[in-house]
């Protein structure tokens, strides 16, 4: 809420700048900024038509002269058509600066002179909405005697400085000046001083012209009225006025506006009803019955149009009887209006239930003053005093000739907040060491009622902090008031800790510096994926989840594996001309088991690679990545994943979107850990990328599976042989199970078998391919002789040819 | 020719020749030639015979100071072609070092994940554990346990993403906190943990606004835990994070699991506190919020807030990382182009 200085002054002195005051009550309190209105904005007087006449040259302007508070009377022509003598007006003057950077300059309309201009309230920089319906069309025309010459601004309050007092939720104490005045007093060590609203005794009689029936305590748990008889309903006095405007509330009569001049004022929104518009003399607070129609003027389409709100059950409404008065706490209803013609008067001053009220104004996205105020609270030791003064303010303006008693339809009693402490207790959690005297003090600056016995403490908390109940609000205060910037800092001293990852969180970080070791850059891609994404690579075949109300269709599902996010990024860079991208993602990935609604989290590691692993350039030539390109990277991967197990490459063609003659799927152990594939040229065309090859590795699965138990052996002394061995087989057959062949025949002294040549075509059988073997022979015990290496080779030949009927070369 | 003679010619002559020669070749030669078996020195010491027995020692030494002389020469003489050679060698193969290498590329770790890193061994270094938590949580562990019930005014600050009516993605990495304490063995010692993360808000995404970002959440729960403590250990973290300069502030706020609770502002590392566009001509920027735990939250763990304090805060790791590099666009982070990524090659 805004809180304007001038205001402010009628509860505390006030000598500092809107900046200081600003700064201060964020480092104390509540965040808030300086508000300068007006600014730029000069040259605009008070004026007094003194004359008008018609314009000879039109029909629709009139020639006036105004008083400013010159020597003399200047002339203005105005084409308002609501201009009319012995008005009090808004002159801007010759060379005056409006808002926009308009500027008034003296000069001649139709041959007529005209040296200045009077204004409406919108063409001075009040937002039309805020202006009083009667000057819309118009200009603004005082309601009482103001002196020519005036600094209209100051007239009109329009130059007010103000605290822009940002409230978190906690804290609505301070949606209220006076609940303000205690916050910011409490920040300068000034208690405010209010006057008690009283109501003119003599006018108050024992009415019963109304009756007020509540039954439903916890919703409503006060519920006050009074009623005013013969009033007369008309505009409200400046002072009043302008102070709306500032709070962003169009003045509307002298009642509705004393209503909304209370609420800011006290914080608690007061209604006004047209007595004998009710009809039955009855209110009650009720739920709505479902379908049940309501009229509000209060709506935030910002259009003038009243909206019609279907309400359902869950809604509590005021009503007399079948009619609805207004939509409790959130709006009041046009049925029982207060207009000119009103001549009876029922105000309410009541407190509704938080929740109910955010929920209703929420569904019907009726959001307002009232309703905020009531979701976050209002002071329920301050409800009767309220409806006092609203009804002294109806009163004072309207002038009732009778003035009901309290009438209460509900009650609730507001007992002030007990909180026991020890002043021990509080100086330990802040880390201070503050006097029983001191913390006293901050107390009785807050307005809090403390007793002191020894070390333990006894505070009485005023209603008006609600917000307040336990110890650490106690602690908050008192250390807020003393000052943060007075607090030194320290670190938490106790028994030493041991820190660190966890295990798994160790491993992943292995896995990640491997990938970024192979130059692999590390992308974030969001979880939450569409439809078809997500059904792209459900490769682990698991259940999708979904968001019960997704923000929009992009982000629907949670994802099942990394590669559509992955996919994306290639598509994105390449898009920008990043045509070589080798990027890999760690993250979690949701299976959710059949009949669960809790996805599993599991955490995987991905990669992409597309475009050229190396470029051409004054030394080298370029190559586009491969399939072995990938797997030697996951191969290195899977090494340093230290797993006592073989990592076995299983051709597949089931993972759809994938090419199906370049994907493996990665066994360890008889268990599946992940694939590597290159994606089906149809998908790289949907995504227009070039030829693409994925990984995706399941982490928890490698973390949870058994490592290796390093025993050191001495490097090998003796020298090693080899042998080269190249053979013709049918192209069908897998380099994998001769090579596993050549081990199993090989003999103890095999440590190692590598293809060098893989060769298909010119000169070689049809459907045969050619494939060339280096296998090293070593003896860590002893040097190998040529003898029993070359009769481990025979074997080795014999078993190909017999297995595989291969041709020896 | 006296024998004398003989040898002194030989030696001017051979060390002449040495002293001439341009090529490896011809010294070896001339080694052969002169100083070998079948050589003239040799030769000419089969005159021997003819010298006086008493001058025969003199000659012999004559002779062997004259072998070493011409073997001196050529030596000297190899090593100067030798060093020749070698100079020649090294000019032909000189190249130039201002082509450009055969990339040899690390990777690079994705900005926020090196600002969460940095912040967790940050932590780890002061004795905390680091406990990563579950993206899908439930409305127990997300409000209930943060003193946040159901209508509670702090639901609106965040819309949530839900999956049922009691599972939702997490709003925030201080779901970890019940879960935490509740596990926690206090007669091991205190609590202390950082738990970070991915985090969901029902936000349209903008330049500011992303529906899924990163946050660490810090917890230490202790008998002896203090606010003052709460301000040294962020302190602490703003000056590794934003330079030993750097002073805090802490202002008054509100978070329904932490009683007191402040916002925390670090003074401008661009400006130094004198106020410029990035502070927006305040001196101070907001980084990030934290408290005392809340007593329900330590309660409704099973922890007697009578005897243990607890100290939270809760940071953005996108807001750490737009602020010290200067990211407008908290998109950029997701959009993962390659030229705004390998920017922060090695900055942490």
């Amino acid at each position: 809420m805004k809180i304007s200085v001038n205001w402010l002054k009628e509860y505390i002195p006030v000598t500092h700048t809107v900046e200081e005051m600003a700064n201060k009550i964020s480092l104390t309190g509540i965040e808030s900024s300086p508000v300068h209105n007006a600014e730029g904005l000069d040259k605009l007087v008070v004026g007094h038509i003194t004359s008008i006449s018609q314009h000879p040259d039109s029909d629709h302007l009139n020639i006036t002269t105004v008083d400013v508070g010159e020597d003399d009377d200047i002339q203005i022509v105005c084409g308002a058509p609501n201009v009319a003598n012995d008005q009090y007006v808004i002159v801007a003057l010759h060379g005056a600066h409006l808002p926009e950077g308009k500027r008034i300059k003296k000069g001649k309309i139709r041959g007529q002179e005209s040296n200045g201009m009077i204004c409406g309230l919108d063409e001075i920089g009040v937002p039309t909405k805020y202006v009083p319906e009667a000057y819309h069309k118009g200009i603004y025309v005082f309601p009482e005697v103001v002196t020519p010459g005036t600094d209209a601004l100051v007239a009109l309050g329009l130059s007010d400085d103000m605290v822009d007092m940002d409230i978190t939720p906690n804290r609505a104490d301070t949606l209220g000046m006076r609940g303000a005045a205690w916050e910011i007093g409490a920040t300068y060590d000034e208690k405010p001083k209010y006057t008690a609203p009283v109501i003119d005794e003599a006018k108050i009689v024992d009415s019963n012209d109304l009756a007020v029936d509540i039954e439903n305590k916890e919703l409503v748990p006060d519920f006050l009225v009074r009623t005013l008889k013969n009033v007369t309903v008309g505009e409200s006095p400046l002072w009043m006025q302008r102070r709306l405007w500032n709070q962003n509330i169009q003045p509307v009569n002298n009642v509705i506006d004393a209503a909304n001049y209370v609420m800011i004022e006290f914080g608690q929104p007061i209604q006004a009803y047209d007595l004998d518009k009710l009809q039955e003399k009855r209110i009650t607070v009720r739920n709505a019955k479902s379908g049940e129609k309501f009229s509000t003027e209060l709506n935030n389409q910002d259009d003038d149009e009243n909206t019609n709100t279907i309400l359902n059950k869950n809604d509590l409404v005021v009503a007399a009887g079948e009619q609805i008065l207004g939509l409790a706490g959130v709006a009041g209803g046009i049925s029982a209006r207060v207009t000119n013609e009103t001549k009876n008067v029922v105000l309410e001053s009541a407190v509704y239930d938080g929740a109910a009220v955010r929920k209703a104004a929420q569904r019907h996205d009726l959001r307002g003053d009232a309703s905020n105020r009531f979701e976050k609270g209002v002071d329920n030791g301050a409800v009767s005093d309220a409806l006092v003064r609203a009804t002294q303010l109806v009163d004072e303006n309207a002038h009732a000739s009778e003035i009901s008693d309290e009438l209460v339809g509900v009650g609730t009693e507001a007992k002030p907040t007990v909180i026991k402490s020890k002043i021990s207790h509080i100086n330990h959690l802040m880390g201070l060491d503050l006097t029983a005297e001191k913390i006293m003090s901050i107390f009785d600056r807050l307005g809090f009622t403390a007793e002191l016995d020894n070390d333990d403490v006894t505070v009485t908390i005023p209603t008006r902090r609600w917000d307040m109940s336990i110890e650490a609000d106690l602690v908050e205060e008192v250390i807020r008031i003393y000052g943060y910037e007075n607090l030194k800092g320290t670190l938490p001293t106790g028994m030493e800790t041991a820190g660190g990852y966890s295990p798994k969180r160790e491993f992943s970080n292995k896995l990640r510096n491997i990938l970024l070791g192979q130059g692999m850059n590390e992308v974030i891609n969001f979880s939450l994926m569409n439809k078809k994404e997500s059904e792209d690579f459900n490769v682990i075949d698991t259940n999708y989840t979904k968001l019960l109300h997704p923000m929009t269709e992009d982000h629907e599902y949670l994802r099942t594996s990394l590669i559509p996010g992955l996919v994306n990024n290639v598509a994105y860079n390449q898009a920008r001309n990043n045509n070589d991208i080798s990027i890999f993602e760690q993250a979690r990935i949701f299976d959710r088991p059949d009949g669960v609604d809790r996805p599993n989290e599991i955490e995987y590691i991905a990669g992409a690679i597309s475009g050229n692993i190396a470029l051409d350039s004054w030394n080298t030539q370029s190559k586009q990545v491969d399939f072995y390109d990938v797997k030697g990277i996951v191969e290195e991967l899977l090494s340093f994943t230290n797993i006592d197990a073989n990592f076995e490459y299983r051709a597949t063609n089931k993972i759809s979107n994938l090419h199906p003659g370049q994907t493996a799927e990665i066994i360890a152990d008889g268990q599946s850990i992940g694939f590597i594939g290159k994606l089906h040229p149809d998908y790289q065309k949907e995504h227009s990328i070039d030829e693409t090859f994925v990984f995706e590795l399941n982490v928890d699965t490698l973390f949870g599976m058994e490592k290796r138990n390093v025993q050191a052996k001495t490097a090998p002394k003796y020298p090693s042989i080899s042998r080269d061995l190249a053979i013709l087989v049918n192209k069908d057959i897998e380099s994998g199970a001769i090579v596993k062949d050549i081990f199993d025949n090989g003999g103890k002294y095999l440590i190692d078998v590598n293809i060098f040549d893989v060769y298909q075509g010119v000169n070689i059988k049809a459907n045969h391919k050619s494939l060339g073997y280096h296998l090293v022979f070593q003896n860590p015990e002893d040097t190998l002789t040529d003898d029993t290496v070359e009769k481990a080779f025979d074997v080795v030949k014999d078993s190909l040819v017999q297995k595989f009927n291969v041709e020896i070369r | 020719m006296s024998l004398n003679d003989k040898l002194k010619d030989l030696r001017t002559s051979g060390i002449d020749d040495a002293k001439r020669a341009e090529r490896i070749q011809e010294l070896n030669d001339l080694r052969v030639n002169l100083l070998g078996k079948k050589g003239p020195i040799t030769k000419a010491l089969r005159g021997m015979k003819d010298v006086p027995v008493d001058e025969r020692p003199e000659m012999g030494t004559l002779a062997n100071n004259v072998k070493k002389d011409i073997q001196a020469a050529i030596e000297e003489k190899m090593e100067e072609l030798n060093r020749k050679i070698v100079a020649k060698k090294l000019e032909e193969e000189t190249i130039d070092v201002t082509l450009p290498a055969q990339p040899k590329k690390y990777g690079t770790r994705h900005i926020l994940n090196q600002t969460i890193e940095d912040i967790e061994e940050f932590f780890i270094g002061l004795g905390y554990r680091v406990d990563a938590g579950h993206e899908v949580e439930e409305d127990h562990y997300n409000f209930e346990r943060l003193n946040i019930p159901q209508n509670h005014p702090a639901r609106d600050m965040q819309d949530t993403f839900y999956l049922t009516d009691q599972l939702l993605m997490r709003t925030q990495t201080s779901a970890q906190e019940g879960r935490d304490m509740e596990s926690h063995d206090f007669s091991k010692g205190p609590l202390k943990v950082i738990s970070p993360g991915v985090v969901y808000r029902r936000d349209d995404d903008d330049a500011t606004h992303s529906h899924q970002f990163h946050q660490i959440e810090g917890l230490v729960v202790d008998k002896n835990v203090s606010m003052a403590d709460l301000k040294g250990t962020l302190e602490a973290l703003c000056r590794h994070v934003f330079g030993a300069e750097r002073e805090i502030r802490f202002r008054p706020s509100y978070f329904p699991f932490t009683e007191p609770s402040v916002e925390v502002d670090v003074s401008c590392f661009n400006c130094g506190g004198k106020g410029c566009r990035i502070c927006k001509y305040t001196g101070w920027i907001e980084v990030l919020g934290a408290g005392l735990s809340h007593p329900n939250v330590l309660e409704m763990s099973g922890i007697d807030s009578t005897v243990y304090s607890g100290i939270a805060f809760g940071l953005g790791p996108e807001r750490f990382a737009m602020l010290k590099y200067g990211v407008n666009d908290i998109r950029d982070f997701y959009s993962n182009d390659v030229r705004f990524l390998e920017q922060f090659k090695g900055v942490n």
